[in-house]
């Protein structure tokens, strides 16, 4: 509680309004190390949530880590995390699509949601309202029910901050694209799309990117997603973003030459994508090996599509996603189509990239 | 003397000062085992925050910092208490879950390394015992995108020959805010005043004396300027030519403070290193 009532004073809340729901970050081991576990494992001892809270995405996949090459006490470690969480009444996503579990957030409910994609998604999306989160926050929201009133809370805070007109039309990797580029240069500002038609599955990939090159918390589409129309456009700075801004993107976020790892996923992929994966996999099998990120109860679901991308050599991986699970040990450059990922790759797995469309990449590799 | 400060997280410590003059990661920036300094931007790398009043601009980084505070303070290695200039949710969270007393909205370039420093959570208050404040104002004067600075004459009592604001000492309890106007009118003659901004005091060291700077930042509708005594030139500047002119400490920060931030161009790249404030103390 206290906690909350820093955050509060800090951005100037005067209250705390309750939330349906919470989803934490900070379960990789790779990303919080001993730090956080021995946090966590403290707090566990007598905190309990009070919402239903999901979890982020952990350090590796508990089911194959020994088959994954990671070391035992990295494994053990990670392990203690998740039970931690469980701990303290956490349902164990580990996904970082908490939007596709059930019950989904409806239009105007409030969250404490981390995990920058997510958070993008639920504002822009569905209409549910969150701040970004940090995993200490999230967590004391879930324990106490309810979180600061201010920014995305509020009506005042989802107006946008400036239009983003686009003059091409985007399709596959160019909403990935789209989102490096917006953010880059929107900051950490609210941005109006303007010019194109995106399906959910597309802004998903476009609000990811979004938030990893700015701090965006959420974005409009006009003539699609549900809070544009109640928009205010007066007076707002306008940017334009061409094919050449997307195709000189896609050239500045790949530094490598020769992939050695395709990996989709960043974020998690849903069922649909599991299955369009597995389709493309059956028709160019590639040389290199595929890593495929999705969350646990996906891969549960979508058993024929798992053993399609295994016939052809991939893994599908579950409870853990691209930057914030241990394949530097392994790896040192990845080929994939998601903006997220080929922004965090180099500085959270030292890795070179190669950033392009799940058919170049397939094709180049088959 | 005693600074008012915004309390961010509760409890009341005195320590020894140690300024950090850049931002600050707790990931990656001290040894989480025994709270050596490891940044490399330190003044003294290898100390240890253990004990010490931890003073730095504001925080970066990962999240994973307030963690990192958290096992410090668990650990007994670290910091007594924590004064920024604009506290963020990684290092606050940190401090409450330390239970380290943290206060922000103090300009931590008035603080110096080795100085005794009493930081009160609760009522939101620093006191430094051995250091003595003088409260003064700063105002900035702009026409058309320029802003006045004025040459300090030989016939005033400090920092003869500098380039500053119009500026003024404060005289027992009068308003910062009449007092700049009279300085104003007073060094410059300049009339109908408009104010736009008025900024966080900025702290001003030499020695054991803390000016305490209120800027003020005014539009006037003439450049036309009648010096008196105080001082033995004007220019009309651009405020990113400051540079190039011998000014008194801090000004720059004194006018950033009220000019409108350019903060918001855009980032070109995502691999650029991040900017870092300019260092705006000495090593103690």
């Amino acid at each position: 509680m206290r906690l909350l009532l820093t955050v509060a004073r800090l951005s100037d809340a005067d209250r705390l309004v309750p939330i349906t729901s919470a989803h934490v970050s900070g379960a990789s081991y790779k990303m919080i190390g001993d730090p956080g576990l021995e946090f966590l494992e403290d707090f566990a001892r007598d905190a309990r949530v009070r919402v239903p809270t999901t979890v982020n995405p952990l350090g590796t996949d508990l089911a194959q880590w020994r088959e994954l090459g990671v070391p035992e006490t990295f494994a053990t470690k990670q392990r203690r995390i998740a039970s931690a969480y469980e701990t303290m009444g956490a349902r164990p996503t580990y996904s970082c699509t908490p939007y596709d579990e059930l019950p989904r957030p409806a239009f105007g409910e409030h969250l404490a949601w981390a995990e920058s994609n997510a958070v993008c998604f639920a504002n822009s999306v569905l209409g549910a309202r969150t701040n970004r989160e940090g995993g200490p926050s999230a967590l004391a929201a879930a324990i106490v029910g309810a979180t600061p009133d201010y920014g995305l809370h509020r009506d005042e805070g989802r107006q946008p901050t400036v239009i983003v007109d686009v003059h091409t039309r985007p399709r596959g990797i160019d909403f990935s694209l789209l989102g490096l580029v917006a953010g880059e240069r929107a900051g950490d500002g609210l941005p109006y799309f303007r010019g194109f038609r995106g399906t959910e599955a597309d802004l998903k990939w476009l609000g990811a990117a979004l938030a990893s090159s700015g701090s965006c918390a959420m974005f409009h589409l006009a003539g699609i997603t549900p809070e544009a129309r109640r928009a205010r456009l007066q007076g707002l700075k306008v940017l334009s973003i061409t094919r050449a801004d997307l195709q000189e993107t896609e050239r500045r976020y790949s530094d490598g030459t020769d992939a050695d790892l395709i990996a989709f996923g960043s974020p998690q992929l849903s069922a649909a994508e599991l299955r369009d994966v597995a389709t493309l996999l059956g028709r160019t099998p590639p040389r290199i090996p595929v890593w495929v990120f999705t969350s646990r109860a996906v891969r549960e679901a979508n058993p024929d599509s798992v053993a399609a991308i295994e016939r052809h050599g991939g893994r599908v991986l579950a409870d853990t996603c691209l930057e914030v699970t241990m394949l530097e040990h392994r790896f040192g450059t990845v080929a994939t189509p998601s903006g997220k990922g080929a922004y965090y790759l180099p500085s959270l797995c030292h890795q070179k990239v190669i950033l392009a469309d799940v058919r170049d990449l397939l094709e180049r590799y088959a | 003397m005693r600074i008012r400060a915004r309390p961010i997280a509760p409890g009341r410590a005195t320590g020894t000062a140690l300024v950090h003059p850049q931002p600050f990661s707790f990931v990656g920036g001290v040894d989480p085992r025994t709270g050596a300094v490891l940044d490399r931007g330190a003044p003294a790398p290898g100390l240890s925050l253990a004990g010490r009043v931890f003073a730095f601009p504001h925080g970066k980084g990962s999240t994973v910092g307030s963690y990192v505070l958290y096992g410090l303070g668990r650990r007994g290695v670290g910091p007594a208490a924590i004064v920024n200039s604009r506290a963020e949710a990684i290092v606050a969270v940190g401090a409450v879950l330390a239970g380290v007393p943290m206060v922000d909205r103090v300009d931590v370039g008035g603080i110096r390394s080795e100085d005794q420093i009493t930081v009160d959570g609760d009522r939101g208050v620093v006191e430094l015992p051995e250091v003595r404040a003088r409260a003064v104002v700063s105002a900035v004067l702009r026409n058309r995108g320029r802003i006045l600075i004025v040459r300090r004459s030989e016939a005033v009592g400090s920092f003869q020959g500098r380039w500053s604001a119009v500026s003024g000492y404060i005289e027992g309890r009068e308003d910062p805010r009449d007092r700049a106007v009279r300085e104003v009118r007073e060094e410059t003659g300049l009339r109908r005043l408009v104010l736009r901004a008025t900024g966080q005091p900025v702290l001003a060291r030499t020695d054991a004396t803390v000016y305490v700077v209120h800027p003020f930042l005014f539009d006037v509708p003439s450049r036309a300027v009648r010096l008196d005594w105080e001082n033995i030139d004007h220019a009309w500047v651009r405020p990113e030519d400051l540079g190039r002119y011998d000014t008194v400490p801090r000004l720059e920060d004194v006018i950033g403070s009220v000019l409108p931030s350019t903060a918001s161009t855009p980032t070109p790249s995502p691999r650029r290193p991040r900017k870092t404030i300019r260092k705006t103390v000495s090593p103690g």
